[in-house]
This record gives structure tokens, C-alpha cells and sequence, in this order.
């Protein structure tokens, strides 16, 4: 059964203008003369990340990812009994929710308060259902609830892989991690996982959720200009840097079935 | 452990916990110990972090056993009532997003966290920990308005306090910018006096004089928080959140840190609270008050020697 046909695909690519990059070139302050970001980090370097499981002892399983400044928890409950309003479903359910603290951004409620959470939950659903057994919980739901405590960039990849880990910490099963991640288009140089300011300078953002051992994508999206080699160079770069995730949230995972103290 | 003499010799210490919460908590406590191994008037182990968050003016993370509590506070400037014209202004405001616990989910929020956002109001309010009058930028221009947000990440019972504990800490760790004001009443980040002005010729707003310099907010007389459980004739210090369902009475204190009664909580219960019992609680919270103190004592010290 191909299982890949199950995983969602959201493209939304505006405006694709192979080679029109002249207007950014002349101020670039995201990238020194001698190749280095405003964080230090060469342009293909992840921000250090650090990832733990059992963040709530409410919760079946949760995870705490900070990449950066982006810090974000996850808590999973269920498989619990579906709403009373939702219709029968022979298969179970995935219900997402995404919030931000008021104080995640510099301006004081800048993502708690308008419609970027929703889009956040439903993209952070989109990018998971396709991982999830659905199969193994008929009729009930599990709830992925993730709380954004301080966003510097890259908000929706953090939150995406964070769920998956927390997905695993809970025992729900899935066909594989999903480990996601994003690139930056500036100028002539592609930024890998992208923080806030270089996110507001992009000319183009790409964001790939994968599942690394099955080699599958379960989302992608495009936005802004990308010239098609530019586009296949970020695809390279973003899937290699999600093998290199998915290694490290393995090795989470075993320390903390092993006890091991993280 | 196991149950003998319940019906259920055979049963496993978990399984006699969920089905026979009562009889499981009956028989701890009649021997004067928790199922946590703590003592009955002892508290859960507190840590405090300063500066959790930088994109806040002040933040805090608390920790009281598994319960746990981030607190922010964003500075926004206002111009100020005409009845206070040098006066600030603090709004609280308790969330529990659906991460913290199974009951709470997304939607509208839930009672337990507006019944806690009006204790802290009515907490810092009366304690007059913040002295308004410190918030003050130019009289009857420009005031800051404080924003103090307090995100439950894990509820585990006693949620009052470690929010009170969460807000207090993260107000400690407030720094108030320095500004400074336009002619035309704008209040501007005021820019080191360095030799930058120099770039920016245009603009004249530099020469506008620091109307605040940068500092912390004094803080006034401390309010310190304990819940307790009520169970027979015994006195529970700090319960979490097993307890707090078992036993159904539930008392909570608030003294500042020069022993004043701020506020005194007992929401119905099916024990009657006699003087004895409030006396008993009283004095717990005392010295919890002090131990308390002793961990923000220390954070700061922490923060301020990491900076």
C-alpha cells in the first residue's frame, strides 16, 4: 500500500522569477563579506538545537525543543475519547493546536492574537497525519497541543518536529519521526534554518517536513522567488539537515527509554 | 504494598490508587506520610529562574514540584488616567494553555484560570507590591503600562502559589528601559550616549534629554502564597493535584513578607475549617514565606552573577 499517497502536499509558490535577485544585493546585512550570519553561523549551519522528552508529567507524552532562540513545548494527551459533536470515525483522529505565549514575540501579542496559530495548527496537522497510525486508535482522539514560548524564527519546523518527538514519547504509533526544517532564499546565498530577521529579509522561504528512514515528504512549502537550481540546491540541503535531525531526536528518544540523564 | 484485606489482596498498588483513591490516600495518611514520602506540613522542593525569556522586559520560570509556571512581563507605554496621573498600571493575566493538563483544552479559557487571574490581581493589589507611582515616565504624558502574563506549563495542584511565586519572581526581574521624550509628547528608547547620534544628523529627537534611566522596580512587602488540604484533623502543606481532588478541601493562604494576612481563600469543602486549622495554616505559611524568600534571595543572586 502506498502510504505516500497519504501524505499531505500543500505547494504555494508565488511569483517564480528565475534570476531576479538584483535588488537585495546591494544592502545585505543578513550575511558578512566573509560569509558569516548575523548569529555567527556559516549559511548551510542548523542553530544549536536541544531536544528532551517528558517536558509535563500531566501529559502521555511530551517534548521541549529549542533551536536558537525558538523555544517551544509540546504536550500530547489521548488516545482519549473524540467530542461529543465530531461524527463517527471508524479510524482515529489527530486534533493540532498551536498557541503562542504573549510575550514569545517583541511586540507584545504580535502572534497570540490573530489568525497565525490556527494556520499554525492546521499546517502542524497537515504535516503529521501522515506519519500517525491512524488505524491503531479507532474512534478516539489524540490532542497535540504545542505552546510556543518565545518564537525567534522557524517557528512551524520546531513545532513540527517537537510533536513528532512527543508523538513518539507518548507511544502512539507511527510509520516514522518527522523531522522538519527551513531555508531562507537572500540575495545570492541560501540560509539554512532560518531565524526571525532573516526570515523578514528573505526574497524566498522553503519549509520540508520528512520522514528520514522512509525517505518521504509529508509537507513542503514554497514561498516567495526561488530560481529552480536555487530551489533544488535548498531541497538538497534541507533534506540532509533533516537526517541529521532525525539521527539526533533518535538519540533522544533511546537516552530516555535507557534513563540515561539528559 | 498491596491492599490486603480491601478485597483486593492480589491487586497492584496502582491499580488500588485509581480505583480507591480515598481508601489509597486514607491509609498514608493516617500514618502521617504521602505517597510522595513527604511529610504533611512540608512542602514540594521550589526552584526559581530569573531571565527565561528574553523577549520579555522580565520573565521568570518556577517550579514547585512537577507544577510549573512562566511568567513575562512586557512594558507598553500609556498615557495615563486623569485620576492617576502619576500612576502605572500592572494587568495580570493567567493562562493554561491546553498543554498544561488533560482537563484544560483549547477554547475559551477555562474557570479555574479566571478564578486564579483575579486572586493574583486582588494579591498583588493589596500587597502593594508595586508601587504605581514607579511607573511613572512623565505625569499626566506618559506612564508604562505592565503586561504580566503567566503560562501554566505543567499543573500538578497548588497552582495559586507557584503563579504568585511566578509573578513576584518575574517582577523582581523586571528592567524598566530608559526613555526619552520628544516635543511632541512621543516617548522614544533613549540611545546610549555614545558618540552614534553623530550617524543619524536628521534626527533630532537624540538631543531630547533621558526622562527615566534604566533600573529595576522596587518591589514593596512580598505576598507569599501556600494551599493546604484538609483532611480529618490533619493538615496538608502544598498538595498537588491527586491530593487536591482526593481530599475536597482546599484553604490557601497569602501573608507579605512582614506577616500580614493579604488574603485567606477557603472555597466551600466538606470540612469545616476551625480556628485551630487556619491557626495551623497560618503558621505554615509562614515559614513557608520564609523558605520562599530563601529561593528568590538566591535566584537573584544567581541571575545577577551569570550577568
Amino acid at each position: 500500500m502506498a502510504r505516500r499517497a497519504r501524505a499531505t502536499q500543500s505547494y504555494s509558490i508565488s511569483g517564480r522569477r528565475a534570476g531576479d535577485f538584483s535588488t537585495k544585493d546591494a544592502i545585505q546585512p543578513l550575511l558578512s563579506p566573509d560569509g558569516f550570519r548575523l548569529d555567527g553561523r556559516r549559511p548551510h549551519i542548523c542553530r544549536p538545537a536541544y531536544l528532551r522528552t517528558g517536558a509535563v508529567t500531566a501529559a502521555a507524552g511530551s517534548a521541549y525543543a529549542e533551536f536558537g532562540d525558538t523555544k517551544v513545548i509540546v504536550s500530547i494527551y489521548g488516545p482519549r475519547e473524540s467530542k461529543k459533536a465530531e461524527a463517527f470515525s471508524d479510524i482515529g483522529r489527530l486534533n493540532c493546536s498551536v498557541k503562542f505565549t504573549t510575550f514569545a514575540t517583541h511586540i507584545r501579542g504580535q502572534l497570540s492574537q490573530g489568525i497565525e496559530d490556527k494556520e499554525c495548527s492546521s499546517m502542524l496537522y497537515k504535516a503529521l497525519v501522515g506519519a500517525v497510525a491512524l488505524h491503531t486508535f479507532p474512534k478516539t482522539t489524540v490532542d497535540v497541543f504545542a505552546l510556543v514560548l518565545q518564537s525567534g524564527g522557524g517557528d512551524l519546523p520546531v513545532v513540527i518536529s517537537c510533536a513528532s518527538l512527543a508523538l513518539a514519547d507518548a507511544g502512539i504509533v507511527m510509520y516514522d519521526l518527522v523531522c522538519a526544517m527551513s531555508a531562507s532564499s537572500v540575495g545570492r546565498q541560501l540560509l539554512l534554518d532560518s531565524t526571525y530577521e532573516e526570515e523578514k529579509g528573505e526574497d524566498g522561504g522553503l519549509m520540508i517536513a520528512h520522514m528520514t528512514s522512509r525517505n518521504e515528504v509529508t509537507q513542503l512549502t514554497v514561498t516567495g522567488q526561488w530560481s529552480s537550481t536555487r530551489l533544488s540546491e535548498a531541497l538538497e540541503v534541507c533534506l540532509d539537515a533533516c537526517v541529521k535531525l532525525g539521527e539526533v531526536m533518535r538519540t533522544c528518544l533511546k537516552e530516555a527509554a535507557l534513563g540515561v540523564p539528559q | 504494598m498491596a491492599a490486603s484485606g480491601d478485597g483486593g489482596a492480589d491487586m497492584e498498588v496502582e491499580a488500588f490508587r485509581r480505583l480507591y483513591p480515598a481508601r489509597f490516600y486514607q491509609r498514608y495518611l493516617d500514618a502521617a506520610v504521602r505517597p510522595d514520602a513527604r511529610l504533611l506540613n512540608r512542602a514540594r522542593s521550589t526552584s526559581i529562574s530569573l531571565g527565561p525569556v528574553p523577549t520579555a522586559d522580565g520573565s521568570a520560570l518556577v517550579k514547585v514540584g512537577n507544577t510549573t509556571m512562566l511568567a513575562g512581563v512586557k512594558l507598553e507605554v500609556m498615557t495615563p488616567s486623569s485620576e492617576g496621573p502619576d500612576l502605572g498600571q500592572v494587568v495580570v493575566e493567567f493562562h493554561m494553555p491546553p498543554i498544561c493538563s488533560p482537563q484544560s483544552r483549547p477554547g475559551r479559557p477555562a474557570e479555574a484560570a479566571c478564578t486564579i487571574t483575579e486572586q493574583l490581581t486582588n494579591a498583588l493589589k493589596s500587597s502593594e507590591l508595586v508601587d504605581l507611582h514607579e511607573l511613572s515616565i512623565a505625569p499626566g504624558k506618559a506612564a508604562w503600562m505592565a503586561y504580566l502574563d503567566i503560562y501554566c506549563l505543567d499543573a500538578d495542584g497548588s497552582l495559586l502559589d507557584a503563579a504568585l511565586l511566578a509573578s513576584v519572581s518575574a517582577l523582581a526581574h523586571l528592567q524598566i528601559p530608559s526613555v526619552a521624550m520628544t516635543e511632541e509628547g512621543t516617548v522614544i528608547p533613549a540611545l546610549p550616549e555614545t558618540g552614534i547620534s553623530n550617524h543619524l544628523s536628521n534626527d533630532k529627537h537624540l538631543q531630547q534629554p533621558t526622562v527615566s534611566e534604566q533600573r529595576r522596580l522596587k518591589l514593596g512587602a512580598i505576598p507569599w502564597s501556600l494551599t493546604c488540604a484538609l483532611y480529618k484533623k490533619h493538615v496538608l502543606a502544598d498538595p498537588t493535584a491527586e491530593e487536591e481532588t482526593v481530599l475536597h478541601t482546599i484553604l490557601t493562604v497569602i501573608i507579605d513578607s512582614s506577616g500580614r494576612l493579604v488574603a485567606f481563600y477557603k472555597p466551600g469543602g466538606s470540612i469545616p475549617a476551625t480556628t485551630n486549622i487556619i491557626q495551623e495554616c497560618i503558621s505554615l505559611a509562614k515559614r513557608r514565606s520564609k523558605e520562599l524568600q530563601r529561593s528568590l534571595d538566591e535566584a537573584i543572586t544567581q541571575y545577577e552573577s551569570e550577568t
